[in-house]
């Protein structure tokens, strides 16, 4: 597992009274060698024309992220294939994107191109980071006028940021509470009070506290889309997941070992694993009547660790949540949505999975067997990485 | 008079009784008699071992009271007995 997390996250307002958006953002990560790409897009206009143009913009400068090309021919061939504006005669869509790698170390290397859209910004803490990009003519025939590319390779280690923002952001409040709009100084400094007043603010919050300023700067009701996306590099938040008694008796003291080693968040799914434990730590266990609902046993309270759930009937309900990315607040006060806030709240989730057979029970209907464990653990682990981009591993005992 | 003992109960909430009624105990707030419920201490217990008796003559849900673990718990069966165990 990584010792270092990229916490991305964008937040959108889309300007008053569209249903959809100019300002097209997208995000994708390929875990094999540890790239992330996310590209934000401004088409010419709003409403659909717009979002057409944008969308596509995003789309072709994604997959060309992907590929080993150069970057001024893909800006190029982006800048062709977009459709021209009937009333304008113009084909436009500004873009930014990002290239973000972890190779080694404790260093995000970030590949950054800008084509008209207000420069990003970089915070190393709360000191924000200036820099000259380098300036790209694309002298591109056929184009109605000069088109200049900003590229810059910058490098974040652990505790820097990079916010990316459309120029709804920059122009909130134009003519209105500002003559002259938010600006990106007006950006900068808030983002850096933000930063001030919380350091470990996540991603997804200082995007929103963004947004949401820059909203209310334009009377909240935005004059054009405002989107905004940050990347935030940080030690990862970790959490252990342990269910199922280890298959021979011996093993139950390993587990007992990994579990009191473990940095992180730690959770015991399994009325008899959690006995195990409470037993081998010699940490009473308590049952939390409070904590139940119809479909989920109650959470059991055990000091050391951060969660105690029943087994199966738990994780499997977890897994459904997981899998139709359910939102907490529409989740009964139980083990389920404690364990989903956990979860949420992880970058890397790693699970010890016992396999020892359960013992028979009477009910053959009873759905407790190591085969459904194994699946269960498999869902939950494609579901976390699909749904909620979180790197997961997995260990048998 | 001297201060009356009070029943000591544990309901199992472990994975095969809370699915075969268990769950309906734990409402135990709703439909037990408030007198009786003032005379119990309630706790929730993990497994109480019973669903893994091959040999076991009732079946789960399981609550211990007293000491004594009773087996095919109800709602009704849990009012008497403890009725009977706090009125004794
Ligand atoms: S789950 Fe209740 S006795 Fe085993």
């Amino acid at each position: 597992m990584n010792d270092i997390f990229i916490d991305v996250d964008y937040a959108q307002i889309y300007k008053h009274g569209q249903k959809i958006g100019g300002d097209v953002f997208l995000l994708s990560r390929n875990p094999e060698n540890d790239q992330i790409v996310c590209t934000l897009s401004d088409g010419l206009g709003s409403g659909v024309k717009a979002n057409v143009l944008a969308s596509l913009t995003a789309r072709m400068a994604h997959k060309l992220s992907f590929s080993p090309m150069d970057l001024t021919h893909s800006a190029r061939i982006i800048m062709n294939t977009l459709p021209v504006c009937k009333e304008r005669k113009i084909s436009y869509a500004t873009f930014t994107i990002a290239d973000i790698r972890h190779e080694k170390g404790e260093e995000v290397r970030v590949n950054l191109v800008e084509y008209d859209n207000p420069s990003a910004l970089v915070f190393r803490g709360v000191n924000s980071y200036l820099w000259q990009p380098e300036r790209i003519d694309l002298e591109r025939e056929g184009a109605f006028k000069q088109e200049v590319l900003g590229h810059s390779q910058l490098k974040l280690s652990i505790g820097s940021r990079l916010v990316i923002f459309s120029d709804g952001a920059t122009q909130a409040g134009m003519g209105k509470s500002l003559p002259l709009g938010w600006r990106l100084e007006g950006v900068r400094s808030f983002a850096q009070a933000q930063i001030e007043a919380n350091p470990d603010i996540s991603s997804h919050d200082l995007a929103q506290a963004i947004v949401c300023r820059a909203h209310s700067l334009d009377r909240l009701s935005a004059k054009d889309d405002i989107t905004c996306m940050v990347v935030y590099v940080r030690k990862p938040r970790r959490t252990l997941v342990v269910t199922g008694p280890p298959f021979t008796v011996e093993h139950d003291q390993d587990l007992v070992e990994k579990i009191r080693l473990f940095e992180g968040k730690k959770i015991v799914s399994g009325g008899t694993t959690a006995q195990i434990v409470s037993r081998l730590l010699a940490k009473p266990l308590k049952v939390d009547m409070s904590c139940w609902s119809p479909q989920v046993p109650p959470c059991s309270i055990m000091e050391g660790i951060d969660l105690v759930t029943e087994g199966m009937l738990t994780l499997s309900k977890v897994a459904i949540a997981l899998e139709q990315k359910k939102p907490v607040r529409s989740l009964p006060n139980d083990a389920v949505r404690k364990f989903i806030q956990v979860m949420q709240e992880s970058d890397q989730v790693h699970f010890i999975v016992g396999t020892k057979i359960n013992e028979a029970h009477q009910d053959p209907n009873i759905p407790v067997e190591i085969g459904i464990r194994r699946t269960l653990i498999g869902r939950l682990r494609k579901a976390l990485e699909d749904n909620y981009l979180k790197e997961t591993s997995q260990e048998y005992i | 008079m001297g201060k009356k003992e009070r029943v000591s109960v544990k309901i199992c909430v472990g994975t095969a009784c809370f699915v075969q009624g268990g769950a309906d105990l734990l409402l135990y707030n709703e439909f037990l008699d408030p007198v009786v419920l003032g005379g119990c201490d309630i706790e929730g217990v993990s497994c109480l071992g019973g669903c893994k008796d091959p040999n076991a003559k009732d079946r789960p849900p399981y609550v211990q009271i007293g000491g004594v673990i009773h087996g095919d718990m109800t709602q009704e069966k849990l009012c008497k007995l403890l009725a009977e165990a706090v009125h004794a």
